[in-house]
């Protein structure tokens, strides 16, 4: 009896009861009161960002073969730092009375992904995935494959109220910025494709995910002023305009994906993976517990694909898998 | 990887409900932490999931406190799940399980115990003899994979002394096996 044997007597849960205990999960969510839901429901990270930053700043640009909409597809991405006292400002906004939603006005689940669900392999993940789901040939050392996950495609619709947008902007002191007419009624896509997380772990607490699916789409109306509208986005993120002008001019919206950053928790900078550009972000923050907790994030995209590779480790392990990734 | 996690969010928030698919990643983190936690307190079988349900039934519902430090929300629901164990010690009463009532005195030698049983069977039986402060700091440590700077913050002993305590519950696991207890 050794250290070894010890550690291998953990087991995965029963894959039936993890699935029963998530939707006992879900049911409770559903039983929680719709002010309590209304507070978490954009409260991810990037709260009221979420529509004016993330959508409008986000993705590549492309005329699509459809007539009348543009679709927003990633090709590459790029951290843009922001500060999180302003998030604090978003979420305390969001949760405010006057501005459930933020800045939206509608929001409807077209298709809903459902939870994420247990698969035995990467391959039995690839025909949920539509594709062949790739896998690092290189572990660091001590990690192992763990589980693997596919949760299903989704699909959302979204309506930006003006009025909401202008209320935001008054309550940010944004008083220069000039809201584009013609948002109102009009409905922003998003499509979600399937998406398959990998993990890995060690005994001794080292954890990596490979995060990995085909390019979401976000569809918006034709005529919009994408450029205008990141502008716009990246002030209410906190960027004085001369910057928040020069990012949304620079930035080649046909192939980047914007990624917002904690300029006060982070570090990040642009590597190459496979030959394609990548973003490898590092953070360090202290939780409620006091515990100071580090994570490395890297971001890249291969043809058609999104790749996400995150975890507990060094950015040189994280490099070293990413490049391995095949 | 719970920062990460949360970092992760940035990248999907755009193209769906981030909050859902976080608050996914943070369920499947934890949910095999958690299991194995009660795994190793409790067993293996129906009460480790009926325990484990409970924690996560009793941390979900005000999971939104979390929204911005699920590293936090993962220390908080082994906070629950230790009280969920106290209680769950509180209320069984003191009857034996067939398999336990194996090792009364009295029954199968040794030998015949070691023969039939694997190795998990009998390691869960040795775990199950290990006081209670002893068998949580192994919990936490082997089921939950914490190190032992965060059992150290978590239960309120230095590290030095929980590193003590496992370094003892080992060894007295070990001589055990070795006994063919």
């Amino acid at each position: 009896m050794d250290d070894r044997m010890l550690h291998e007597y953990r087991r995965d849960p029963d894959p039936r009861f993890a699935r029963d205990l998530r939707e006992r999960l879900r049911r409770l969510e559903g039983r929680r009161p719709l002010a309590a839901r209304g507070v978490v429901r954009l409260a991810a990270l990037a709260a009221g960002v979420a529509l004016v930053a993330a959508l409008f700043t986000i993705p590549s640009v492309r005329v699509s073969a459809q007539s009348f909409l543009e679709l927003f597809r990633v090709r590459r991405f790029a951290a843009v730092p922001f500060n999180e006292s302003r998030f604090e400002t978003l979420r305390s906004l969001e949760q405010g009375k006057d501005h459930g939603l933020l800045v939206l006005d509608k929001e409807e689940t077209v298709l809903d992904p459902g939870p994420m669900r247990y698969v035995p392999s990467r391959q039995a993940a690839s025909p949920e995935a539509g594709f062949a789901v790739s896998t690092p040939s290189y572990l660091p050392e001590g990690l192992v494959a763990d589980s693997v996950f596919v949760q299903g495609a989704g699909a959302m619709r979204l309506s930006v109220s003006e009025a909401k947008l202008r209320a935001v902007l008054q309550r940010l002191d944004l008083n220069d910025v000039q809201v584009p007419a013609g948002l109102d009624g009009r409905w922003i896509e998003v499509k979600k494709p399937p998406v398959v997380f990998q993990k890995f772990r060690s005994p001794r607490s080292r954890r990596a995910m490979l995060v990995q699916a085909r390019s979401p789409e976000v569809s918006v109306p034709a005529g919009w002023d994408v450029e205008r509208l990141a502008e716009i986005g990246l002030r209410v993120l906190g960027l004085d305009t001369g910057e928040a002008r020069r990012i949304a001019r620079s930035t080649d919206w046909r192939s980047t994906l914007l990624v917002p950053v904690p300029m006060n928790a982070s570090t990040f900078r642009q590597v190459t993976v496979h030959g394609q550009s990548g973003l490898l972000i590092t953070t360090s923050t202290r939780g409620q517990d006091g515990i100071r907790r580090e994570g490395t994030m890297l971001m890249w995209t291969e043809g058609e694909r999104v790749f996400c590779l995150q975890g507990n480790l060094s950015g040189h392990d994280l490099m070293q898998m990413a490049e391995s990734v095949s | 990887m719970a920062n990460g996690d949360a970092t992760v969010a940035r990248l999907w928030l755009w193209a769906q409900r981030a909050r859902s698919t976080e608050w996914d990643l943070v369920f499947s983190e934890q949910l095999p932490r958690v299991y194995n936690f009660f795994r190793y307190r409790v067993g293996p079988g129906a009460v480790a999931e009926d325990l484990t349900s409970l924690t996560f039934e009793k941390a979900w519902v005000a999971r939104e406190r979390y929204d911005r430090d699920r590293a936090g929300f993962g220390t908080w629901i082994f906070a629950v799940a230790r009280n969920v164990a106290i209680d769950h010690f509180r209320s069984a009463r003191p009857t034996v399980s067939l398999e336990e009532a194996a090792e009364l005195p009295g029954g199968p030698t040794p030998e015949e115990i070691a023969g039939k049983r694997s190795d998990e069977a009998r390691l869960a039986s040795l775990l199950a003899r290990r006081p209670d402060r002893e068998r949580e700091l192994l919990a936490l440590k082997y089921g939950a994979e914490y190190t032992n700077r965060d059992i150290a913050r978590m239960t309120g002993l230095s590290e030095s002394n929980v590193g003590t305590i496992l370094h003892r519950a080992v060894q007295a696991l070990r001589a055990d096996w070795d006994e063919g207890a």
